[in-house]
């Protein structure tokens, strides 16, 4: 074998959030090229911001992903409290995290069980699987349903919720409202802990990843609605600093930026959250990783499934906590008076920070807007997972090596929908 | 109050002009009195769908479809057994009413009678407001969905 050329293309992904497509190239046993092709439309959500009301963020951003709308609303509230110099804090600020868990239970379930799990189990979509494992899919639903029941209390629906706003909240619930909540929550604990034993009992590729990890990290608790930035190289820095060190670049095979983070490659998400933060998990979260063998850090990203389950478990808890703790607000809202300025805000969406900054003029209409979303800053990092992955694997077949490819892009839990959308993959031997 | 025995289900983004039929005629029909009528609005997301229509025995369905040649604004009623099986599915945003059905199918969580109503888009495109031919086929829309529910 002395000349030859395979080239893997995968034209449209599936299970994952939007659309987009995978080129690889293989020549003489090295891989040429790997590029994760996002195709779908740019949608200028930061130009159309610009000249709308301070006030407006909350409601326009959400739409702009149905997925994981809170934490858009989180990043784009914190933003401009920030310029306003206006910082949420007490109930108002644990309602926003409430909320917030409600959307990595519901994100997280969707993904572990109808996006994720049928890969492990060689299924081809969770549909084939439940047909094999109602009771499984099943379990999946309900915890998917414990996370959209907060956001329906909280957010007034489970789909870009409409009960947030600058400041805080239109409504905030009484005590007696959450009590039934909590129960329904109790009982999705046990499930999320069935379910790290579960996802825990796959096989997992082996592949090590190497690059630098960032994520946010919280005084006292799991990084997930606010925080300053921390990256496993040691770096850390004020969210106020986010635009000198992570910097995005055009590539012409994606309407979706490329991040780098003081010129490297580098990741965010939950194996980046896992390794920065994993000893601020609650007591049950952390007994239940050590069980599934997680030690303080991971950096299989075949092995995210297994640390997106210990989160979910993690998010019961912190919501059960919350809701125990709750005493309403005087005020649904702080008043959030306009002012000249910028504000930055980053929270951890269920795949990773999500980074808002906007520039107010004094009446408060946006001048500029930059919205960094998880996917595009993992681009680069899911490209160079499967540029080794395939070199790795270069005697699978084609459609082995294929299947294995996009199982690693899950692996990431890409939104293109949000980073824009994604993804297609082809595979060529010549 | 009673468990609902029919649920009204919109469908799609009021963000996307047409798309926007769903939750148009779900807001046109939610303030009537519709006793164990379930009214709910979702983007279609398979496992919204099968809440949406958990425990009742009819289930009728409102979304937009993009035809070639289209005739903006003609309605099509399809009961759930006519439903062509799902094409192709790629993300979660490509998931529809056919998934939804497939696993409802499998999980045994299917409503005795499923109607989906359909009516032809002139615009899907980012922005608000129905096209005027969709806007006119609205109240012969909740005729029919009242009808299906035997209220009128």
């Amino acid at each position: 074998m002395t000349h030859r050329a395979r080239q893997l293309t995968v034209s449209s992904l599936a299970r994952v959030e939007g659309e987009g497509a995978l080129l690889i190239t293989v020549h003489d046993g090295q891989v040429q090229r790997a590029a994760l092709q996002i195709y779908e439309p740019p949608r200028f959500f930061e130009a159309f911001l610009r000249g709308r009301q301070h006030t407006e963020p909350a409601d326009i951003t959400a739409r702009i992903c149905g997925i994981c709308p809170v934490a858009y609303q989180m990043s784009a509230c914190q933003a401009i409290e920030d310029a306003c110099g206006v910082r949420i804090d007490g109930p108002l600020a644990d309602l926003r995290r409430l909320l917030y868990s409600g959307e990595w239970i519901s994100s997280h379930a969707l993904h572990i069980y109808l996006l994720h799990a049928p890969d492990f189990l060689g299924y081809p979509d969770a549909i084939s699987l439940a047909q094999d494992h109602r009771d499984i899919v099943e379990r999946g639903l309900a915890l998917k349903k414990a996370g959209n029941a907060i956001m329906e209390l909280l957010g007034g629906r489970a789909i870009h919720p409409i009960n947030v706003r600058l400041g805080g909240f239109y409504r905030t619930p009484s005590r007696a409202e959450l009590a039934p909540l909590a129960e329904r929550l109790r009982r999705a604990l046990d499930a999320a802990v069935t379910t790290v034993r579960w996802v825990n009992s796959f096989e997992f590729p082996d592949l090590e990843l190497d690059h630098d990890l960032l994520a946010v990290r919280q005084e006292h608790r799991y990084a997930i609605d606010r925080g300053n930035l921390h990256a496993t190289s040691g770096l850390a820095f004020d969210v106020a600093d986010f635009g000198a060190h992570v910097v995005e670049e055009q590539v012409p095979h994606s309407t979706a930026l490329h991040a780098r983070l003081d010129g490297h490659r580098y990741l965010a998400g939950p194996l980046a959250r896992y390794t920065l933060n994993s000893g601020q998990l609650s007591a049950t979260a952390r007994q239940v990783a050590a069980e599934a063998g997680l030690g303080s850090e991971c950096r299989n990203p075949f092995r995210s499934i297994v640390v997106r389950a210990v989160e979910v478990v993690y998010a019961l808890d912190e919501a059960l906590r919350l809701i125990a703790e709750y005493e309403p607000p005087e005020r649904p809202f702080l008043d959030v008076p306009p002012r000249a300025g910028i504000g930055h805000g980053v929270t951890e969406a269920p795949r990773g920070l999500l980074y808002h900054r906007y520039e107010l003029d004094a009446d408060g209409l946006i001048r500029s807007a930059i919205i960094i979303p998880p996917t595009s800053q993992n681009q680069g990092a899911i490209e160079d997972d499967l540029r080794r992955l395939v070199a790795a694997n270069l005697d699978l077949d084609d459609q082995r090596l294929t299947a294995l490819c996009e199982q690693a892009i899950r692996n990431y839990d890409p939104c293109i929908s949000c980073s824009t959308h994604f993804l297609q993959l082809t595979v060529q031997r010549r | 109050m009673s468990a609902p025995w029919a649920a009204v289900i919109g469908v799609g983004n009021e963000f996307r002009h047409d798309d926007g039929i769903g939750p148009a005629l779900v807001a046109a029909v939610q303030h009537r009195t519709l006793p164990g009528v379930r009214v709910v609005s979702t983007d279609g997301e398979p496992t919204g769908l099968l809440d949406a229509w958990a425990d009742v025995t009819l289930a009728v369905v409102i979304d937009a479809v993009v035809c070639e040649p289209a005739t903006p604004g003609r309605i099509h009623r399809t009961a759930v057994d006519e439903l062509p099986p799902a094409a192709g599915t790629a993300g979660t945003h490509g998931f529809g009413i056919s998934d939804a059905v497939e696993l409802g199918r499998v999980l045994d969580r299917m409503p005795r009678r499923l109607i989906v109503y359909a009516v032809e888009a002139a615009n899907v495109s980012l922005g608000l407001g129905l096209s005027s031919p969709v806007a006119a086929a609205l109240p012969a829309l909740v005729d029919a969905v009242l009808r299906e529910l035997g209220h009128r």
